[in-house]
């Protein structure tokens, strides 16, 4: 009789947490505010999106002042769980194949497919505490010909509006151009925001969307340092990356004179990337490092979202110069010759920075778009001297394309890096 | 002789006894039917390790493969695989399938599929990043992967499900491979998983979806073709943020008044519009022998720089300022500009099968109207495009 009774009391527990999670669900909408600008609304208040492009580091996200991340695919909930136990809200990707995956929208077989097993995703997760908003599709325009991929997004967004009243709709493209902004406006009526996944081309974003005649709101749903697929390149075809201090400075910038300022439309952002990937290098979109160090774009961030810079900065490498030849520039070396790499620092704070040198293989890759690209492994290489901005080495033996790699950190792991790439021959 | 007629007698006894057993047919009669997918005798793929061969079986650190015997669908035991590709960048099991046999599957291409069973050891999976790969002999590959509508319950879970592979989805005809000459089916393993694989079969399959073959590319071959014709497919006129540039009504077909704040920072000084409708449009047969020309309105001569752009291609964005030599007067404020495009720098580059957009930013000038865009023939020196005796 007592196990009964304890049964039916985990019973009734069980469905009273059912409902209690049901009616957390967040109702969230599009409206115009008494300025007649944009503005999203969770459960009735306006909702600034302070966001980041995040699978981990959460804690140090909501510490830094975000409130949302963004996530390209539903293949992990667990994201979502633990994004709404820290409180933080989730713009949740529906991965729409784009047509450079070989996904071709003129077979019905293959779109069908796809559409039939994103709607039973939008049943799955359209009432889970954490969900913002729906992102559906990412860079499906990306060197795409088959326009027809429109389609199958107003299909999803229509397919939502019909089961998810709570959450508005969005498409992210790579960039924006008239055509984009023509398409989506009308075959996909459904969408009620754009997202906007721009580096280089952030800096006329906003106005571009208001010529390109976007008459709804839009996010910026990844946004950073110029790209790979933007940089400079070496005379043997090696992306130039500016060191993380430069970096650090753009994004600032970025966020607070282009971003922030466009109340009229913007709904707000998703830095990229607050975590690290392989793109042409394993440091160029990523604000933490492969070990899980954080660079001073975490602190950038803080100070964007809140105002505050931290009490503990990272310390930031402003500039690196091979031979004293700048950054910018190529960089020869013969095989088993002396070079010496120099650093200059910011250190903020601290009073004590390590310096540490990598050396790789040049990672040349094709992939565009974020598609996953491997990381190399990193090569032994005989240093002669080494100071806190200084390095003096032997290239190595080998003829070659290479990358070498400064990391500094304080003693809590704050971080920074910059790299150059190197030819030997 | 004794012999003799014992032969003939049993040859008679013979001749007797078949005409008894004979039948009358019809010349016309049908013979029994025999599908082609009945015909097809390499059916089976994997049922057992002891069965049907497999290669890339050896465990390395991308992946561990086993032949379990707990737990089968069917047979003795069954193929377990776990992979990651973090630090691999292929990894793949062969089936030989009737041990590398050139196998013709044209006959069932469009009536057969690949079944196999898939389960998981704990969980629920929506897809495995696992891809179906046809191989002929001549090394040629094509694809498939698993659909959502050949998914048995729409979930991998711990349950033996069904998954279908119908042959017409794989992508032969794209990839050029010969299907009537299969030599293996390769599959292939992305990212990281854990599942139980068994009976992979040849299965008779009705394969219901059509492949289209939509192309947005317009085709013009032949001159004169108007240019940007409806205002949607126009840009950089938004009277709510610039009454810079506004339609215009001089001309037949669409216009732009030009009438620049100069007062601003950033003058809201270019436009552009599809040439039709924002596809692709192809004037690749016409563009040696074709000019842009449009109608100008205006006390005096703006500058203005035309670009256009391409959908694809190294080259995607060709760009010309256009000066005194690109205009006929035609009296009273009215001029007409004529830009063949052979007079473009990189104009053999530009990808002509795929024009996306023609744009104008003014550069100088004030209170102009522009419009009547067009493509003409053009066969005259584009270094002086007003003296071709055509136009």
């Amino acid at each position: 009789m007592e196990r009964n009774i304890n049964l039916f009391i985990c019973l009734l527990f069980g469905v009273l947490q059912t409902l209690t999670v049901y009616s957390q669900v967040s109702k969230v909408e599009v409206t115009t505010n008494a300025l007649g600008n944009f503005e999203l609304q969770r459960n009735g208040m306006p909702y600034y999106i302070k966001g980041a492009g995040a699978k981990d580091h959460f804690d140090l996200l909501v510490k830094s002042g975000a409130n949302s991340i963004r996530i390209w695919s539903t293949n992990n909930n667990a994201l979502l769980d633990s994004a709404h136990h820290h409180g933080l809200t989730v713009t949740l990707g529906l991965h729409v194949r784009p047509e450079r995956s070989g996904m071709d929208y003129n077979d019905e077989y293959a779109v069908k497919g796809q559409i039939e097993y994103l709607k039973n995703e939008v049943l799955k997760y359209k009432d889970h505490p954490a969900l913002l908003i729906w992102g559906i599709g990412n860079e499906v325009d990306l060197r795409y010909s088959n326009f027809k991929v429109w389609e199958t997004i107003e299909i999803l967004a229509k397919f939502i509006k019909e089961v998810d009243p709570n959450h508005p709709t969005m498409t992210v493209t790579a960039g924006i151009d008239p055509s984009k902004a023509f398409y989506i406006k009308k075959y996909c009526p459904s969408i009620d925001i754009l997202g906007l996944n721009v580096y280089g081309s952030i800096e006329n974003a906003g106005a571009n969307l208001r010529k390109f005649n976007w008459d709804k709101p839009y996010i910026v749903s990844e946004w950073g340092v110029n790209g790979p697929f933007e940089a400079n390149t070496t005379s043997w075809k090696a992306k130039i990356e500016p060191p993380n201090g430069i970096k650090a400075d753009q994004r600032q910038r970025r966020y607070l004179e282009l971003i922030a300022k466009d109340k009229e439309r913007c709904l707000g952002s998703y830095c990229f990337l607050w975590g690290q990937k392989q793109e042409s290098t394993a440091t160029w979109h990523g604000m933490f490092l492969s070990n899980g160090n954080p660079t001073e774009a975490v602190d950038v961030m803080q100070y964007c979202w809140t105002g505050k810079w931290p009490q503990s900065r990272a310390p930031s490498i402003i500039n690196i110069s091979l031979d004293n030849i700048g950054w910018r520039k190529d960089h020869v070396l013969a095989p088993s010759a002396q070079a010496n790499l120099s650093i200059e620092l910011q250190k903020y704070n601290n009073k004590e920075v390590i310096v540490e040198y990598v050396l790789f293989p040049e990672a040349f890759s094709n992939k565009i778009g974020g598609d996953i690209q491997k990381s190399p492994d990193p090569i032994e290489f005989k240093i002669v001297n080494q100071s806190d901005t200084e390095l003096t080495f032997i290239s190595p033996k080998k003829k070659g394309a290479y990358r070498l790699f400064a990391y500094l950190k304080n003693d809590k792991g704050q971080s920074s890096v910059a790299n150059i790439p190197l030819l030997v021959e | 002789m004794r012999l003799t007629i014992q032969i003939a007698l049993a040859i008679l006894v013979c001749c007797t006894l078949s005409c008894d057993s004979m039948r009358e047919v019809s010349i016309y009669e049908p013979s029994k039917s025999i599908s082609a997918f009945e015909q097809f005798p390499h059916k089976t793929l994997f049922t057992g390790s002891e069965e049907n061969g497999i290669w890339g079986v050896k465990n390395n650190s991308c992946k561990e493969v086993s032949f379990e015997k707990t737990n089968n669908f069917n047979g003795k035991d069954h193929l377990h695989i776990k992979w990651d590709d973090s630090k691999c960048s292929y990894i793949a099991l062969g089936l030989k399938w009737s041990n590398f046999k050139g196998k013709n599957l044209k006959p069932i291409i469009k009536s057969a599929a690949i079944e196999l069973r898939i389960r998981v050891d704990s969980g629920v999976l929506s897809n495995v990043p696992m891809f179906f790969v046809l191989v002929d002999y001549g090394g040629n590959q094509c694809r498939a992967n698993i659909n959502y509508l050949n998914l048995e319950g729409g979930r991998i879970d711990t349950k033996w499900r069904r998954i279908r592979i119908p042959f017409q989805a794989f992508n032969y005809e794209k990839n050029g491979v010969n299907m009537g000459n299969i030599k293996e089916l390769r599959i292939e393993f992305q990212r990281k998983g854990d599942v139980h694989i068994d009976n992979i079969v040849i299965v008779p399959h009705e394969h219901n979806y059509k492949k289209t073959k939509e192309i947005f590319t317009k085709v013009f071959d032949s001159h004169p073709i108007q240019l940007g014709s409806g205002k949607e497919y126009w840009w950089g006129i938004n009277t709510k943020y610039s009454s810079s540039l506004q339609f215009g009504r001089s001309f037949k077909n669409e216009s732009v008044v030009i009438e620049l704040d100069k007062s601003k920072k950033a003058p809201w000084n270019t436009f552009g519009f599809s040439p039709y409708q924002w596809m692709r449009v192809d004037i690749s047969s016409i563009h040696t022998t074709s000019a842009l020309t449009f109608k100008l309105k205006s006390t005096e001569l703006p500058k203005l720089q035309t670009i256009l752009f391409a959908y694809t291609g190294k080259k995607r964005k060709l760009e010309k300022i256009l000066n005194e030599s690109h205009y006929v007067d035609k009296g009273n404020g009215l001029y007409q500009a004529y830009l063949p495009l052979k007079s473009l720098i990189g104009y053999s580059e530009f990808e002509w099968d795929a024009l996306k957009e023609i744009r104008f930013k003014i550069l100088e000038g004030n209170k102009v109207e522009i419009g009547d865009f067009q493509l003409i023939e053009f066969r005259g020196n584009p270094k002086k495009p007003t003296e071709w005796k055509g136009i």
